[in-house]
């Protein structure tokens, strides 16, 4: 009674042979002339290549790790023929029998061995290189998913903006045709996730303001997450009757129907450049995975009336009614496509797997951009010029004249945008009003609305834009508006942007400079949503690249440097801006104007490269090891430790926060007695631990201290001081690591006369 | 079913019945006599030397054994009956591939053509490019003495094509390229190539096929042979792009198409239907058919490249021909023995 794919592979040689076959579902189907007979084969052949890979997953445990199939889902290989190659597909996890039909629609694919080796984790699987089962291939248009559930929808939202963007920008390195449209699959269950109702109200949102948005949505409903069944009806509810969203219906199980569907709807997101939602009802045959045991949350009328409806047997129908195989025929085709399956599988399962971490780690960072691929910058003839601000930049009235933090960089990002005409700024408020900050100020003015993008209240979805433009040529530099709000869309960075290198085994990439205000000690505007202190969640993210600069020249070099890393080296960059120092003036005494400097274009400046660290000062006594606002206040407290201890602490600007430029720290600390670390971050979870721990293993053995936050959120008010770092806990923790006491008792280092930065 | 080894066939292109075939049909088919009259009644009808003659011949003539009206219809004559010899009951033939005119030949054996229509389409073709082939094709390795891979001389091939707006790619040949191009093109590959044992090569009485120096030629091979010359095949067939051709469900017109249009004037990718051919249908055995026994290296030298069924080199190639044949020429009577049962 277990073994339902004995069952299903059983009943379907014994009802074609008896005729017993199901009646038609749908009085929708078209009449077969709309479906030529060697189609109906070539999918039906489709459908019998995706049943039996699943069918031998099954059946051999421990030469295959993956057992999600596609069974009751053949109906997706139609979306396949209903499409064009270059329309781009994000797929849900049972959508083999979409790829099946994709890969035989192109020259020298070899669509079984390749799915085989997958099953197989096989190191020379082409699509993820043995580390995943997934759906993909860089040459049909497939970035592979993973499973985590919904999360590739608002990426494919961001292709969809993507296309009618590159129209108009004409990125050189764009992949996808002018016309194409985006295909992106999903489970009934996964549709109420909050990642998929985001994305779909994005797309509406467009929508509903003409913006072009053409993609289509396809939700494959059956009625079933794991073991908890989607209410009768709900989907169509729910999503029936969404503003600018169209929804359409059809059966998957019928192959004719399904037909109808996906043409229907691949052809009206073509030709409206709107959004579709395809509801197409399909039947979960195995269970959910291998492991599944369906019969202990569901009757066993249930799971044989699905069964009796399985899209094979209704193809079998057609193709009989058809004329075009005799049921003989059809057994023999079956038979056919099992053994060359199973010859294939078996060649695939002795291929290498994967041997070492770092053949696992390779792709997690990305192989640098070919010279051929590096876009030719903008020139006098780039057709967008005018419109999009290429080539043009800026006018800075202040010129010379020193400028905060947040006008250096929102001068840098200026030349940026200049000198990258597929840069592309978008976020919550970045337009009109130029950021709640003033780091985009001017920005749409100069680069228009096209480049400089107000998106709706929704960071998946602002992550998403990110990762489906920069798989159509772009480099995106979204804004988060506050850290704290990165955390609802992590997944967007942690499971999409992140995994995309690993799991297309570098075919895929997600290049973008991802600009999040964060951290603590804004005066006046507070409360912990707008002064969160942690970024731990981003830090043990393999592949990505966090940067935080300290003051305004270091933010424009290394906001350069971000943007280099983008579109050079393909890399996810964070860029995390210290909001509470945009606007900070002074150092040491109110109107000194110690921390303004003025700004200067990329070829007047000099270059901060990724891992080189910053350091102030060069004493031996003590070296302290800090980012951020941290470095603001460790400076301010070196003054008073020069005046009261007569000793000048080493300050260390680490600027890159990960991967931590170990080399470079280990190499100032080497040099010093007493290392104390100064993270604004929490005590629990932050850089500081590591810190700590890089120095213990190093073997050196300085002496060492923390000054870090309070294992805390941020309250209102003067009260947030009380849970961080200050300047004189840092005096104090110095005092006291060095046991210095006050009038210079300990040992003294040559005075030395501070040189600013 | 299960008793049966399966096996992908291979027919051999042009230039593959050379003295040592002289006598092949006669030595291994004479009881083909049907089959035989019905070609030799094709040539008579087109007033041409019948095949069983040019088979029966007392003497190798590289004039008259290698042009393309003479030596088309010759190389079907002894492959297609090569393949009829094949024992069905010890083989499953799981898909059948082939180089270059081999093509032709591998539409009849998998039944999108029968003998009749591939006979007429060879001689047809044949015929044609002697007429209207222009250019020649030269040879030269590309991979090294232990059958690896040289990415020194895939450059030199590379750069060739590259730098000569008149040198073009004909075929990927396993560890061969083949390059097509006029007199001058020609010579001057010739000059860039570095000389080694017989290489550059070029092939006698060949014209540029897989070139556009025969872009002209689809539509006469059009005019000449109608779309209902072609069925769907009874076996998988995989082209010259590594295409495969399902007998469930290929699309005849496509086939057609292809056949008499990016064929005859694109480059043909022998190795991509060699991978296709190993990767996607897992045979037992490469049935190579003759005449000749030059597709083995080809065959063999590609599937190297992918470490197929531990194959890692010349000398593993060797080691287990001798032990165990992977790849099974029936030009070589020892065999073919294996394969005719």
């Amino acid at each position: 009674m277990f073994d339902r794919a004995t069952i299903i592979d059983e009943a379907f040689t014994a009802r074609v042979r008896a005729h017993d076959l199901p009646a038609t579902l749908t009085e929708t189907a078209p009449a077969m002339a709309d479906l030529p007979g060697e189609v109906l084969l070539h999918l039906f052949e489709t459908q019998m290549m995706s049943r039996h890979l699943d069918l031998m997953a099954r059946r051999s445990k421990g030469r295959t790790f993956y057992s999600i199939g596609s069974s009751g889902h053949e109906g997706m290989a139609t979306l396949a023929r209903a499409s064009r190659l270059t329309d781009m597909a994000f797929l849900h996890y049972r959508d083999g029998a979409f790829l099946i039909e994709r890969k035989r629609s192109v020259s020298g694919q070899t669509a079984l061995y390749d799915m085989a080796l997958s099953f197989a984790a096989a190191a020379e699987d082409p699509v993820s290189g043995g580390r995943h089962k997934v759906l993909g291939g860089a040459d049909i248009f497939v970035p592979p998913q993973t499973s985590t559930i919904a999360s590739h929808l608002p990426r494919a939202v961001g292709a969809a903006h993507s296309i009618a963007l590159a129209r108009k920008l004409k990125p050189a390195a764009a992949t996808l045709p002018r016309d194409a449209v985006i295909l992106c699959s999903f489970g009934d269950a996964s549709a109420n996730h909050s990642t998929a109702q985001g994305a779909i109200n994005a797309a509406s949102w467009a929508a509903w303001q003409q913006r072009p948005m053409p993609i289509v949505f396809i939700c494959e409903d059956n009625d079933i997450g794991i073991s908890v069944r989607t209410p009768a009806g709900w989907i169509k509810a729910a999503f029936g009757s969404r503003p600018g969203l169209t929804y359409m219906a059809c059966d998957g199980r019928d192959i004719a129907d399904a037909l109808r569907g996906t043409r229907s709807a691949v052809d009206h997101a073509r030709r409206t450049q709107s959004p579709v939602f395809l509801h197409m009802k399909t039947v979960r045959l195995m269970g959910h995975a291998g492991a599944d045991i369906e019969a202990a949350y569901t009757d066993v009328s249930e799971i044989e009336a699905g069964e009796r409806n399985d899209p094979l047997l209704h193809t079998a129908r057609h193709v009989i009614e058809a004329g075009l195989m005799a049921p003989e025929e059809i057994v023999v085709l079956y038979e056919t496509v099992r053994a060359r399956v199973a010859r294939v599988a078996a060649d695939a399962q002795a291929r290498p797997k994967l041997a070492s971490a770092g053949e696992v780690m390779a792709p997690l960072i990305p192989s640098k951009k070919t010279s051929t691929t590096v876009e030719a910058p903008a020139g006098e003839s780039s057709p967008a010029k005018t419109k999009t601000g290429a080539g043009v930049t800026m006018q800075a009235p202040e010129k010379g004249k020193p400028v905060p933090l947040a006008r250096h960089l929102n001068l840098a990002l200026a030349d940026l945008m200049r000198d990258h005409p597929e840069a592309v700024v978008f976020g919550e408020d970045v337009g009109r009003k130029g950021g709640v900050y003033s780091v985009t100020t001017g920005l749409q003015k100069t680069f228009g609305p096209a480049r400089v993008l107000d998106t709706l209240l929704d960071e998946q979805t602002i992550l998403g834009l990110a990762l489906g433009l920069s798989q159509n040529g772009f480099l995106p530099i979204p804004e988060i508006q506050f850290l704290a709000y990165l955390h609802n869309a992590g997944d967007q960075l942690r499971g999409e942007a992140a995994t995309l290198p690993f799991f297309s085994n570098g075919q895929y990439t997600n290049p973008m400079v991802l600009r999040i205000a964060g951290l603590a000690y804004q005066k006046g505007f507070g409360g912990h949503f707008h002064n969160d202190n942690s970024f731990s969640a981003l830090r043990d993210i393999p592949g990505i690249v966090i940067a935080c600069p300290s003051h305004g020249p270091e933010g424009a070099r290394m906001l350069r440097e971000c943007v280099r890393l983008a579109h050079e080296e393909r890399r996810v960059v964070v860029f995390l801006e210290p909001i509470a120092l945009y606007m900070t003036a002074d150092l040491h005494e109110e109107g000194d104007g110690k921390w303004l400097s003025p700004y200067r274009g990329p070829d007047e400046d000099h270059t901060v490269r990724f891992g080189e660290i910053g350091h102030h000062g060069d004493g031996r006594e003590l070296c302290i090891l800090t980012y951020g606002n941290g470095y603001y206040l460790s400076r301010k407290a070196a003054k008073i430790i020069a005046e009261r201890y007569n000793f000048r602490p080493r300050i260390i600007d680490l600027r890159w926060l990960h991967p931590l430029p170990r080399e470079a720290i280990l190499k100032q600390v080497k040099t010093c007695r007493n290392v104390l670390i100064v993270d604004e971050s929490r005590r629990t979870g932050s850089l500081s631990e590591a810190l700590v721990t890089m120095i213990a293993e190093s073997g050196l053995k300085p002496g060492l201290s923390r000054v870090t936050a309070e294992d805390s959120f941020i309250p209102l008010g003067p009260a947030a001081t009380q849970v961080l770092p200050s300047v004189d806990q840092i005096v104090e923790a110095a005092a006291r690591l060095c046991g210095w006491s006050a009038g210079g008792t300990g040992r003294k280092e040559p005075e030395r006369k501070e040189t600013g930065r | 079913m299960s008793e049966r080894k399966t096996a992908v066939v291979v027919c051999p292109g042009r230039g593959t019945y050379a003295s040592a075939e002289l006598g092949y049909l006669a030595r291994h088919h004479g009881q083909r006599k049907d089959f035989i009259a019905m070609l030799d009644a094709l040539r008579d009808r087109d007033g041409q030397t019948p095949i069983s003659a040019l088979d029966g011949a007392k003497k190798f003539s590289l004039r008259q054994h290698t042009t393309s009206e003479n030596a088309s219809l010759l190389i079907f004559a002894c492959a297609i009956a090569d393949f009829m010899a094949i024992d069905r009951e010890k083989w499953d033939i799981v898909a059948v591939t082939g180089n270059s005119m081999g093509w032709y030949l591998a539409l009849t054996a998998g039944g999108a053509l029968t003998p009749e229509n591939g006979a007429r389409l060879v001689n047809t073709m044949g015929t044609l490019m002697q007429g209207e082939g222009k250019g020649g094709q030269i040879v030269y390795p590309v991979v090294d003495a232990d059958w690896q891979p040289d990415v020194v001389r895939e450059a030199l091939v590379n750069d060739a094509i590259d730098s000569a707006k008149n040198i073009h790619h004909s075929i990927r040949l396993g560890g061969m390229r083949v390059l097509g191009a006029e007199a001058r093109g020609l010579k001057a590959l010739e000059e860039a190539l570095p000389a080694e044992d017989r290489f550059p090569m070029r092939l006698a009485n060949h014209a540029a096929f897989h070139t556009p120096l025969l872009s002209h030629v689809p539509p006469m091979a059009r005019a000449a042979l109608p779309a209902d010359l072609f069925a769907r095949p009874s076996l998988p067939l995989i082209d010259g792009q590594g295409t495969q051709h399902s007998p469930w469900s290929s699309d005849i017109a496509r086939l057609y198409d292809y056949t008499l249009g990016a064929q005859i004037d694109t480059p043909f990718d022998f190795s991509r239907a060699i991978e296709v051919a190993a990767k996607d249908y897992a045979p037992d055995a490469f049935i190579l058919l003759g005449p000749g026994t030059t597709m083995g290296a080809p065959v063999a030298q590609e599937l190297i490249r992918w470490r197929w069924r531990g194959l890692t080199g010349k000398g593993a190639f060797k080691e287990r021909q001798a032990r165990d044949p992977l790849f099974l020429s029936m030009g070589m009577e020892e065999q073919r023995s294996l394969v005719t049962g």
